[in-house]
């Protein structure tokens, strides 16, 4: 996604990562819970370090995510699928959102489903975050276009730097909505004003 | 006096010394010593085994089972039972030894037997009524139902009874007296109190009716269906063909009663007794005929007397005789070495082939020498030993004396709950650890193979009658329990080995792994996670069957102790670090 992106094995990925049984989806409800949560973790970790906004089942598949080349482990895509799902319901918080989800119809239906954000920051959070980067900025008042915030030289220390427009957007709507920002200009030349 | 504690097994069944064998079972049976009930002995099974008579509480069998020597018995009696009274069989102690105990109460009786010389013989048939009640003069009333002559409750007082008084029912019908015919008795009690022999003699009276009356029944066993009176020993009716003791049950069962009407005792223990008191067993859920048939059996067989007494001769010292008419006296004594050891050995292979024939040749014989036999097919299967097959043939002859039979008890209520209670004695012996190696828990499946293995090949269980019976062991508080999988399996467990136990096992195990290396190098963390294992390997390391194994690591997945792992070469299971330990794992 980033040109600045780091190499994908500089993840440290957490012990569950190297248990065995993490790679069959468990068939006890309790454990699978559990295990759920382990995973999802792992996601948002390893999506943070590599700065994955939008995440391609089929192309990280065979991604040391997804494949312990150690162990010869690995995920096939029905059950990455189902712990996005998961990722993506309320019981796993919604730290993820399927791309297509309203073109692909009826929920539960995974077979067209191969892309999707993943949130290691729900859009409420990135909300707080850039209005924190606007405080410490004073940049209050002032009008920014969409192109600084993302891919600026100011924000290049920034967790949100690179950010996928989409999440931009609706964190940009948040705000809005929040009444703490003023979007105007046409599209692809948008500015912002924050308050 | 009568009255002997009685040791009970595992099971709660009496504990039968060697020689002693099981002639057969009846529950729903109550106690009476003379004509007062014991009111801990109301509710038992009842054991009539060659050389006792037991009793086994239902509620408290551990402290309320007594058992009777047949050794010490003297007379027995069958009653039929008559309208609302149960069957009861009435056994009377040895008169000898307690002669002078009857003299005395003769003597304060001043019946119409003579003076200082009572029949000591069990034709006495002297009530010891008026000594219970000593302080108030006795007082009967005739039921005029049946005409047997009740005594009245010391209770009962004249000048207070009135509508609302209760009354005792007849203790031979059970019919309730009106309470007119009660006061009249009373009255004509009080009246003739100056006179009181008159009303004792008329006891005796109708007391002496009693015997004939009994043996009127005793001599017929009246068929329920067309009422023909067949001979006692008929499980059929000669007439009609209608069964006689089901049916008799079945005309029995609605008049079990929690409670019979009879004065019940106020002192609580029996086994304190210095009172010569017949005892009656009172069959209230039937099965008193065949009782008394096999006591009959049983007392004239005296198979107590045959404890100390020497072998049955055989027609060994026959051939003996024959074969030291021909050869010297006393060969072994002056052939020594080898040529000694074969003279012995062939002498003793000729002793068992004489034997071995003796015995088949009718069965009488081999009834007469079952001793023997037995001996013999244990020495030989002793001999042979190593293979499970002789093992349990080994075993097999050793039990063969407590097994419940189909043809020993009535019912097919009764017969399961003995069943259940075999099964049980089975289980636990430690003699034999059936499940002790079988690593505490096998399919029932096996159990009934292995059972009817043992029974060689004779009273086999079936299937239907083996689950039900197993099926009762927890209600009725035996130390095994049947667990049903969710797959359906049914094993059979200790009563203690519950789930908890079987985990704890388990993380002991697999704690192991995380301490010793693995013989092969594992690309994870083995001193973090240890290994995974196949069902397999678990029924190996435990003794468990590969069904069992796979069901008890389940069981532990299900209550999150454990995980699962799905590899080409099949599940392997896990100590669960997913659910639980996220620190471990972060």
């Amino acid at each position: 996604m980033s040109q600045s992106a780091p190499p994908a094995d500089a993840v440290v990925f957490p012990k569950s990562h190297s248990f065995p049984p993490f790679w069959t989806i468990q068939r006890v409800p309790a454990t699978r819970q559990t295990q759920f949560k382990h995973w999802s973790n792992t996601i948002q970790l390893y999506c943070r370090t590599l700065k994955i906004w939008r995440m391609n089942l089929s192309d990280h598949l065979s991604s040391p995510l997804f494949h312990n080349y150690k162990l010869d482990r690995w995920l096939e895509l029905e059950e990455a699928q189902m712990i996005l799902e998961w990722m993506a319901s309320e019981e796993g918080s919604k730290r993820a959102e399927w791309v297509n989800e309203s073109s692909s119809g009826k929920a539960g239906d995974l077979a067209g489903r191969t892309t999707a954000w993943i949130y290691w920051r729900r859009p409420e959070e990135w909300a707080d975050v850039i209005m924190d980067w606007i405080d410490s900025t004073g940049q209050k008042g002032s009008v920014v276009t969409i192109h600084e915030i993302t891919q600026g030289e100011a924000t290049t220390s920034q967790e949100f730097h690179g950010m996928d427009p989409d999440i931009l957007e609706k964190t940009l709507q948040i705000l809005i909505k929040r009444g703490k920002a003023q979007i105007f200009g046409a599209s692809g030349e948008q500015g912002v004003k924050f308050f | 006096m009568l009255f002997k504690n009685l040791e009970l097994s595992t099971a709660l069944r009496p504990e039968l010394a060697s020689e002693e064998s099981l002639l057969f079972v009846q529950d729903g049976v109550g106690l009476y010593e003379g004509k007062y009930k014991l009111p801990l002995h109301q509710n038992g099974h009842v054991y009539l085994t060659s050389h006792r008579i037991c009793y086994v509480d239902n509620t408290e069998a551990r402290k309320n089972s007594i058992a009777i020597d047949l050794r010490d018995v003297g007379h027995y009696d069958f009653y039929a039972g008559f309208l609302k009274s149960s069957a009861k069989i009435t056994i009377s102690p040895k008169p000898s030894k307690h002669l002078s105990g009857l003299v005395s109460q003769v003597d304060r009786l001043e019946f119409s037997t003579p003076r200082g010389s009572p029949s000591p013989g069990p034709g006495n048939w002297i009530s010891p009524i008026p000594i219970r009640v000593p302080s108030k003069p006795s007082v009967t009333w005739i039921c005029s139902i049946c005409s047997f002559s009740n005594l009245l409750s010391p209770s009962f007082d004249i000048n207070t009874a009135n509508q609302n008084t209760v009354l005792q029912p007849c203790q031979t019908c059970g019919i309730k007296p009106t309470l007119a015919h009660v006061l009249k008795a009373a009255i004509s009690a009080t009246a003739q109190r100056p006179a009181p022999d008159f009303q004792q003699s008329s006891v005796v009276l109708n007391k002496s009716h009693d015997p004939s009356l009994t043996q009127i029944k005793e001599a017929s066993f009246q068929c329920p269906r067309c009422t023909f009176s067949n001979h006692p020993s008929l499980l059929t009716c000669e007439m009609c063909g209608a069964p006689l003791i089901a049916s008799n049950q079945n005309v029995e069962m609605p008049s079990i009663r929690p409670l019979s009407p009879g004065p019940v005792l106020e002192r609580l223990e029996p086994l304190s007794s210095v009172e010569h008191e017949k005892i009656k067993l009172s069959f209230r859920a039937g099965g008193a005929q065949i009782f008394y048939e096999r006591l009959k059996g049983a007392i004239t067989q005296r198979k107590w007397l045959l404890t100390n007494a020497p072998p049955i001769p055989t027609p060994v010292s026959e051939t003996d005789s024959n074969k030291s008419g021909k050869s010297t006296p006393g060969p072994e004594s002056e052939a020594v070495g080898i040529a000694g050891l074969e003279l012995l050995s062939n002498e003793r292979r000729k002793n068992n082939a004489t034997v071995i024939n003796s015995a088949f040749s009718d069965l009488e014989a081999l009834i007469a020498s079952a001793k023997d036999i037995i001996a013999l097919a244990e020495s030989l299967s002793k001999k042979t030993q190593g293979s499970s097959a002789k093992a349990i043939l080994n075993e097999s002859v050793a039990s063969l004396g407590m097994s419940a039979t189909k043809d020993m008890l009535g019912s097919d209520a009764l017969y399961l709950s003995e069943l259940s209670r075999t099964l049980a004695e089975y289980l636990t012996d430690d003699r034999a650890g059936v499940l002790k190696n079988e690593g505490g828990i096998m399919t029932l499946v096996d159990l009934w193979a292995r059972f009817n293995r043992k029974r060689n090949g004779v009273e086999l269980v079936r299937p239907s009658d083996f689950e039900k019976a197993a099926r009762r062991w927890v209600p009725l508080g035996l130390p095994v329990r049947l667990r049903e999988f969710k797959n359906g399996l049914l094993v059979v467990q200790r009563h203690d080995w519950t789930d908890s136990k079987i985990v704890g096992q388990l993380l002991a195990w697999f704690q192991e792994f995380r301490i010793f290396e693995p013989v092969q190098p594992v690309p994870w963390d083995w001193r973090l996670f240890g290994r995974g294992v196949s069902a397999q390997e678990a029924a190996n390391h435990f003794g468990w069957s590969l069904g069992v194994a796979i069901e008890e690591l389940e069981m532990a997945e299900d209550k999150g102790v454990l995980c699962r792992e799905e590899t080409p070469e099949g599940i392997k299971f896990w100590e669960n670090w997913l659910g639980g330990n996220e620190d471990k794992l972060l």
